[in-house]
């Protein structure tokens, strides 16, 4: 189809005056991918399409959301009464809410696999650097959109998660009270607060946006990992499919199948019993009754748990802080010559017990505190930071296993 | 083992541990089952008459309007029974309670939380409702006001009276309160979400729609892949 398209004379008359016909060629239907990639190699794709619908019903929603703490008949607000008005009286608007907020999660859940994948196939690594490093940009842009945008339905939950994490600012020394502050436009969490969230949370996509470009721009440039983690040479027709038709389509299938997923929750399941739209957020923000139980939504929980690890609140703080940064440095703290961990036993090992400590954060962030799960999060927490500066020590012990020639 | 099983292994577990989380939040005492249908009108409709006539006493239902109780096919209220119960109260009103906030707390303490979004607000959800209102009890140690003890809130002492007078009730009005207490539970669950029928119609059309175009979409990449080797 994109052929007939680019044989046609009004294709010819953009080109000239674009060069489009090198852009589809260089970045499509003459873009070499490693024809062995598995089926984690989806999830980029799945994330792009996550980020767009993310927008696109953020749009919708902004139609109609009015960001406003002020109170109306029954302890409500007029930002909790406008998100009822879209669920209740606005067409589809259940549609659309649902959606926006069940994708909150899809694409962390998306983006976290996608890091996963990275991880295991050492795509982090030389000459992939850059591509990692814009990837925990978006990260952290991601984690920041999810809480500014938790804050807008004014529910309880939205209130005092808000509540716990700009005095968590205030923990800072010197400049903490300032950043705190200027975070929540006054000395608590209120209206002004709210209106900035909002400005914020429609901000960060854009920003999303523009890295994800980058991201992308780069990995073109130094082309596609793969399961093996062996430079191939991207111009021999036995190691290489083109991008378009092969991995476009492959990419479809894998996105339709993850609709269904998607859908399903959003149509049979959209609270997920609680761990995608919180119980307390159903009940309108109280700034004089603090809920049993505080706990962000899933997908922040791990990095609470290493912040309640510590006794210390600052301490806290800066070890919450570590834990992302050390994701910057990543690429250099492993120096093994080895991408993939198919051909690293112990790294295999390593990774995979990470993967399954990050899930116990994750438990410990989201259950109340008990003197066991402390300690398990201590535990987790440790294995956390552990694993990072063992990788720097790892090539002295690892025998590594020889890499296969080609695919 | 390659990395998609295990990670979807991860996800399942993950899935599993999950759900045992929810089931166990119930806070301390297990709840009863309520015997709700959304879909069933004539229980709706029964539950909107206890909420009405006993819990309107109190609570308001703000985001439920009078034209909703006529639009919503789900409930299809009569014109004439609508103009009962709104009196002076233009169609666009929701279902606000006459207690004005100053009384309530003179009488109660506080005011009485709106019900438009209980079930989904509470952990439990109908069944917790249900509980509620059956869970009336008397106090042991008797340091609880009779009729301010409930087994399954939070701390037991509630300051909303025994609504269904459920307490001292004689052997034969249980079957009738128990219905009670399910029919509003019903109708609370279903306003909290007055499209949820409308979504779980359409969603099994949506579903169906993608599994067809996943497998359209899987043929395609089988034969466009299969030159590669």
């Amino acid at each position: 189809m994109l052929d007939t398209i680019m044989k046609t004379k009004i294709f010819a008359w953009v080109d000239r005056r674009t060069g489009a016909e090198a852009i589809i060629k260089s970045q499509l239907t003459e873009y070499p991918a490693p024809k062995n990639l598995n089926w984690m190699w989806v999830f980029g794709a799945i994330a792009m399409l996550v980020l767009v619908l993310q927008i696109v019903t953020g749009i919708f929603l902004a139609m109609y959301y009015k960001p406003s703490a002020m109170e109306t008949l029954g302890g409500f607000s007029v930002a909790f009464d406008s998100v009822e008005r879209i669920m209740r009286d606005v067409n589809f608007g259940w549609l659309i809410r649902y959606t926006h907020a069940v994708g909150a999660s899809m694409f962390f859940l998306v983006v976290y696999i996608h890091m996963g994948r990275g991880m295991y196939y050492g795509s982090y690594k030389e000459p992939r650097e850059l591509i990692w490093i814009m990837g925990v940009v978006i990260l952290l842009i991601m984690q920041g959109a999810a809480f500014f945008g938790y804050l807008l339905p004014w529910g309880q939950m939205s209130f005092w998660g808000a509540t716990v994490i700009t005095n968590l600012f205030g923990a800072i020394p010197v400049l903490g009270d300032l950043i705190g502050q200027l975070l929540m436009g006054g000395f608590s969490v209120g209206d002004p607060t709210l209106n900035r969230f909002f400005s914020l949370h429609y901000l960060f996509p854009l920003l999303l946006v523009a890295i994800v470009a980058g991201h992308i721009h780069a990995l073109h440039t130094v082309h596609s990992n793969n399961p093996d983690g062996i430079d191939l040479d991207q111009s021999d027709p036995n190691n290489v499919v083109m991008f378009h038709p092969y991995v476009t389509m492959k990419d479809a299938f894998a996105v339709s199948l993850f609709m269904i997923l998607y859908m399903y929750i959003v149509f049979f399941n959209p609270q997920m019993g609680g761990y995608f739209i919180e119980v307390d957020n159903y009940v309108p923000a109280n700034n004089l009754q603090t809920p049993a139980h505080i706990a962000p939504v899933w997908y922040l929980t791990p990095w609470y748990t290493i912040l309640r690890s510590f006794e210390v609140k600052l301490v806290g703080i800066a070890a919450m802080g570590a834990s992302l940064a050390i994701l910057f440095v990543y690429p250099f703290l492993d120096r093994s010559k080895v991408r993939s961990a198919r051909y690293r036993p112990m790294y295999r090992s390593m990774v995979i017990l990470f993967f399954i400590d990050v899930i116990v954060l994750g438990y410990c962030g989201h259950t109340a505190t008990t003197e066991t799960l402390k300690v398990v999060g201590q535990i987790a927490t440790f294995y956390y930071f552990f694993f990072f500066i063992a990788l720097l020590f790892l090539p002295r012990f690892e025998k590594t296993k020889p890499l296969p020639e080609g695919v | 083992m390659k990395l998609n099983t295990i990670l979807l292994s991860l996800a399942a577990a993950g899935m599993m541990f999950t759900s045992h989380v929810a089931l166990a939040s119930g806070g301390g005492v297990a709840l009863k089952h309520a015997s709700i249908d959304v879909v069933d009108r004539d229980q709706l409709l029964r539950g909107l008459t206890v909420f009405t006539d006993v819990c309107m006493g109190c609570h308001s239902a703000k985001y439920v309007t009078y034209k909703g109780l006529m639009d919503y096919p789900e409930l299809g209220v009569s014109r004439e029974l609508v103009d009962e119960l709104r009196g002076e109260n233009p169609l666009s009103s929701g279902l606000v309670t006459d207690l004005s906030p100053e009384d309530a707390i003179e009488s109660y303490g506080k005011v009485p939380p709106d019900l438009s979004l209980v079930v989904p607000g509470r952990r439990g959800g109908a069944d917790y409702v249900y509980s509620l209102l059956t869970g009336y009890a008397h106090d042991h140690d008797g340091k609880i006001p009779e009729g301010n003890y409930n087994t399954y809130f939070p701390g037991h002492s509630i300051a909303m009276p025994d609504p269904l007078a459920w307490l001292d009730h004689d052997a034969e009005e249980t079957v009738e309160l128990e219905q009670q207490a399910n029919d509003v539970s019903a109708f609370l669950a279903f306003i909290a979400d007055p499209h949820q029928n409308e979504r779980r119609a359409m969603g099994k059309y949506v579903i169906g729609f993608l599994i067809l175009l996943t497998l359209v979409l899987f043929l395609l990449k089988k034969e466009i892949w299969k030159d590669v080797h």
